[in-house]
Parts: C-alpha cells; sequence; structure tokens
C-alpha cells in the first residue's frame, strides 16, 4: 500500500488531474501580465501615496492579495468538473471521506494560491526589488493569502455544490470574481475622492482588507488595523468553512448540466 | 486474499430509501450477495437500480430498513468498507489526463504500490485493447472506449465486491463477451458482483440469480432458469396463419388460456399469435386441432426456449400498457 495520507493523495490528483496547463499559464500569468502592463502604463495616473509615488509598488501586494481569489477559482473549478465528471461521486465511494475530499479541496486552493504569490514575486522583484519585510511580516501575508483563498475557496465550493447548472455557477463565479477585484483596494487605493457609495463597498469587500494587509506588510506599517482586517478575514473564511461543510453534507450526487 | 465463496457479502433487509418524503425510489427490497456469486439487478429505466446501488456503495445512507456491508450496518460503513468494495457508475467519471495516467492515479488514489500499479494498468490495457488510446485523454476516447476504460480502472484495485451500473452500455458484442468472461473468471476467484444491465442476454450468461426490481420494489429473485420457467412459461410458442384472424382471437384465446398458458399475446399483426407455456407441446397440438377446424393455413410455427427478456418483459409489463398481452 501507498503509505501516503488520503488528503495528501487527493492533493496529488487535484494538482495532476482537471487542471490543464493553459489554464494554469493563463490564471497565474494573467495577473503577472497586468502588473507588468499597469504596473508601468498607469504609474502615473493613479495616486499612491501609501507607496511613495510608485504605482507598480502598490500594485504588486495587490496582485499577490489577487492570488486567494485565483486560489478560489481553480479550486472552485476543479470541484465543478469533479461533479460534472462524476468524479465526487467515485471518490465518495472509495476509501475516502467527504471530509478528506474537503480537506485535500481546500488544501489544493491554499497551495495554489502560494503558488500564484510565488510567481507574482518572480515577476515583481526584477520591478519593484526586494522590499523590506521581516520574517513576521512574510508570515503574515502567507497567512493573509491563506484566509483569503479559504474564504473564497470556500465559498465556491459551497456554491459549486449547491447549484446543478455549469452556467449559473460559472457566471456566478465570473461576477463576483470581477465585483471582488474591481471593487476593491487591489488596483486603487480608498482616497478622499472615492464616491462614497463605492468605498462603502470596497471597504465591505474582504479583498480591500487582504490586500491592505499584505500592502501593509509590504511596506512594513503592520498595525492594529491590519490585526482587524485579518481577524475579519479569518471569520469569514470561517463562514464560508462552515457553509462548505454544509454544501457538502446535502450534496445531492447525480448527473448535472 | 479473497473470501471464501459463499460468504456474505450484501444483506439487505426491507431496504428503502426516498428522496422526499413518500417519494420513494426503493422499498421494502431484500437482497442478498455472497462473495464468489454475481447477482443481476434488472428492472425497467426509473426502477431504483442506480438507488440501489448508491446505497450500496454508501453514497445514499438508507431511509428504511437495513444493510449490511461485509457485516458492518451501510449507514455507519467507513473508509474501512468501502476498501473492499470497486463502483462503476453508471455515469461516466474521468480525470483529464491520459488513459494510461488515469488508470495508476486511481491506483495510487486507492494506495496500491506504484510497480503493482504499473503492472496491473499494462494487464488493463492489454485485457480491455486499450493500448492504441493509451495515451489518448479520456474525454477525446469514443463512448464505448471509455466505458471500457471506466471498467479496467475499477479493477485498478483490489476488492471483494464489485458493482457495476450498466458496465456494458456502448460496448461491441466481442468487448462485451470478453468483459463478461473476465467478471465470470473473477467470480470464480471469490469477488462478489452485483450487476445491472438492460442486455438480459448477458445477464442470463453470467448472473447465478437476478433480482427483478419494479417501481422500487422487488418482483422477484431467482436464478435466470427460474424466472424463465416462471415467468416465461418455459418454451415460447410463434405461430404464423396464412390470414387474418378476423374475430377469432377471442375463441381461441379461451381455448389456449384453458390449457394453462404463461403468456399469451396477439400481436398488432392480426395473422400472429404467440404464446409461453411449460406445456408447449400440448398447446401446439390444440392449435392445429383449431387451425383444422376452421380451415386456418399455419404458414409458420417455431417452439424455442423462452429467453429472459421474454420473461422480463412478461413480468413487468404494467396492466395499463396496449391490451396485447396477457397473465392468465
Amino acid at each position: 500500500m501507498t503509505n501516503w495520507p488520503p488528503v495528501l493523495r487527493l492533493v496529488v490528483r487535484n494538482f495532476e488531474s482537471n487542471l490543464d496547463y493553459l489554464t494554469l499559464i493563463v490564471m497565474f500569468g494573467q495577473p503577472a501580465v497586468l502588473v507588468l502592463i499597469l504596473g508601468t502604463m498607469f504609474n502615473n495616473l493613479i495616486p499612491t501615496a501609501a507607496t511613495g509615488g510608485s504605482y507598480i509598488a502598490f500594485l504588486v501586494p495587490g496582485m499577490v492579495a489577487f492570488q486567494m481569489v485565483t486560489g478560489g477559482v481553480l479550486s472552485g473549478r476543479l470541484f465543478w468538473l469533479d461533479r460534472r465528471w462524476s468524479m465526487v461521486e467515485q471518490i465518495f465511494s472509495g476509501p475516502f471521506l467527504r471530509a478528506e475530499y474537503l480537506a485535500a479541496l481546500l488544501l489544493t486552493t491554499v497551495l495554489f494560491a502560494m503558488a500564484g504569490v510565488g510567481i507574482m514575486m518572480v515577476v515583481a522583484l526584477p520591478l519593484i526589488g526586494v522590499p523590506p519585510v521581516s520574517p513576521l511580516d512574510i508570515v503574515v501575508i502567507l497567512v493573509t493569502i491563506a484566509l483569503g483563498s479559504l474564504f473564497f475557496g470556500g465559498f465556491l465550493i459551497a456554491l459549486g455544490s449547491r447549484l446543478r447548472s455549469a452556467n449559473m455557477y460559472f457566471t456566478i463565479q465570473s461576477i463576483l470574481q470581477y465585483f471582488l477585484i474591481f471593487l476593491s483596494t487591489v488596483y486603487y487605493p480608498i482616497t478622499s475622492k472615492t464616491p462614497r457609495v463605492l468605498s462603502t463597498i470596497m471597504w465591505a469587500n474582504p479583498l480591500t482588507y487582504a490586500a491592505n494587509t499584505v500592502r501593509d506588510a509590504f511596506t512594513g506599517n503592520l498595525g492594529t488595523g491590519d490585526a482587524i482586517g485579518l481577524s475579519v478575514l479569518a471569520l469569514l473564511a470561517s463562514i464560508t468553512f462552515a457553509a462548505s461543510i454544509w454544501g457538502f453534507r446535502h450534496i445531492e450526487l447525480g448527473p448535472i448540466q | 486474499m479473497s473470501l471464501p465463496t459463499g460468504t456474505p457479502l450484501v444483506v439487505a433487509r426491507k431496504l428503502g430509501y426516498s428522496y422526499a418524503p413518500g417519494r420513494f425510489a426503493i422499498r421494502g427490497l431484500d437482497l442478498d450477495l455472497l462473495a464468489g456469486r454475481i447477482v443481476g439487478l434488472l428492472g425497467r429505466n426509473g426502477a431504483g437500480k442506480t438507488t440501489t446501488i448508491r446505497v450500496l456503495t454508501t453514497l445514499l445512507l438508507p431511509t428504511e430498513g437495513s444493510a449490511l456491508l461485509f457485516g458492518t450496518d451501510a449507514r455507519r460503513a467507513g473508509r474501512e468498507v468501502r476498501r473492499r468494495m470497486g463502483v462503476v457508475l453508471q455515469s461516466e467519471s474521468l480525470d483529464f489526463v491520459s488513459l494510461e495516467r488515469n488508470l495508476t492515479l486511481y491506483a495510487f488514489l486507492w494506495g496500491v504500490p506504484r510497480e503493482v500499479a504499473k503492472a496491473r494498468a499494462e494487464e488493463m490495457i492489454e485485457l480491455f485493447e486499450l493500448g492504441p488510446m493509451r495515451t489518448r485523454k479520456v474525454w477525446a476516447l469514443s463512448g464505448g472506449e471509455r466505458r471500457r476504460f471506466q471498467v479496467a480502472r475499477e479493477l485498478m484495485h483490489d476488492m471483494d465486491l464489485l458493482f457495476l451500473d450498466e458496465p456494458t452500455v456502448g460496448l461491441d458484442a466481442l468487448t462485451r463477451r470478453k468483459i463478461l468472461k473476465y467478471l465470470r473468471a473473477r467470480a470464480q476467484g471469490g469477488l462478489g458482483i452485483l450487476f445491472t444491465t438492460h442486455i438480459l442476454d448477458e445477464a442470463d450468461q453470467l448472473c447465478d440469480s437476478i433480482s427483478v426490481l419494479h417501481q422500487g420494489r422487488l418482483l422477484v429473485h431467482a436464478s435466470p432458469a427460474e424466472i424463465k420457467a416462471r415467468y416465461g412459461g418455459g418454451r415460447t410458442v410463434e405461430v404464423e396463419f396464412g390470414r387474418p384472424l378476423d374475430g377469432q382471437e377471442a375463441a381461441l384465446r379461451r381455448r389456449i388460456i384453458a390449457l394453462g398458458v404463461g403468456y399469451l399475446s396477439l400481436p398488432s399483426d392480426p395473422g400472429k399469435i404467440c404464446f409461453r407455456a411449460a406445456n408447449a407441446e400440448d398447446l401446439v397440438a390444440e392449435l392445429m386441432r383449431w387451425a383444422r377446424e376452421t380451415n386456418t393455413e399455419v404458414e409458420r410455427l417455431s417452439v424455442r426456449e423462452t429467453s429472459l427478456e421474454e420473461a422480463f418483459v412478461g413480468l413487468v409489463q404494467a396492466p395499463t400498457e396496449p391490451d396485447t398481452a396477457e397473465r392468465p
């Protein structure tokens, strides 16, 4: 017998199956390309006092935080494909617990997000140089991304466990993804000129807390606000994790569209 | 290590599952499966075959009755019970890697050591004639090839009990024969198999016993021979007359039924009659007498063993269906 724990066997399978190279290139390449293009083109358009006036230095931590969305989207997609191609049933009827399958999905989400962070850093370091981060800052960044990806991945898994139509699932996922990104501080900061409605929505967006915390960690300015933001993120991740467990308990197996 | 033949693998009593209150997919189902035996689960579409397999593979929890899997209640059956079972689902299931990697990846999931998995993948590729497509993505294969792959994949790990939900759908006759032969050999080695199919000939060839489900309930559990004898009358007689019977059907029908017929059918063609009975010779003699009396020429007459399919149709044909058949 292979002595790997069931969760790790499932993670290996998650990485190897369902994810073709083109998808991975697009998912991880797109933010990297955005760093290059937006970072250079928008440099003079968007005020970024927090990062000394450099938009690319502002953008990079935002794109690092954005990896929580990438990780969540990839895992949500993987879960959906597993349902669509009956691998959920196949695995559930095998030597695995449902909890192990869920744990493997969430671990895959976090690992995807971490891989995304690595890719972002490889692209960004030549542009922004090595940021003055302490080991604690690095831990905070990784915890933030992990919690953020658990939040978004948990949400999409819960959603995917309830819906039976691919159209509906991917439409909701796309809309949510774009709202999360554009109504957050990933691309631009909240300033005194930001419309009140917009800033209210942005403050209600978990990605804003993740982006701000990562940004503060990059600039060595972590403070109480970030601790609160991280706590909010942890709370939200717990809620979506509970939702995904509930979804798994009530999942309707069988063919889906 | 295979279990001794005759060891109980599945013992279901009054098993039921309802998707919603009062909406039972199966109800009151008794089922036994022993090591080394092959049980066929037959029924029309929606009869409850797939639900039964889902309950017995612990994908669904029974809402009524009990099911013991290797002596463990299905409601509490965990990893250790499922480790001893294999299931080929009715729906296609696959990973987006090559066929060969699908086999070894699945074996990896089941904890099969790498070298064993490699050797077994070769064996399965050979057995199921999957060699030419081993490097192709499974989703790009034809329906029949994908079905072959799916059965092959399930045989990558060791098991004592195998559930097959319509495993031969879309397969050509030669491949089907090969698979059935292989399954028979595995059963002789101690594997217990629960098998659903709509190809009743293969159930006849393969199964030691058959459970017929109808609208979620068990109609009968018996050997294929018993079912054919009991519900198919043993022999099937088909007679074609030289002219339409023109209003004489009722009299003929009464005469045949009076002699004890298992199943009688007056097809839409008014010049044909078909019946099944154990005492087919007596009935044929009576039929010929009637033909002489009424100056009706018999153009063609055949007597043959009733097939399982004919017995099955006689068994499950609903009373609401066209009045072409009756079971006195």
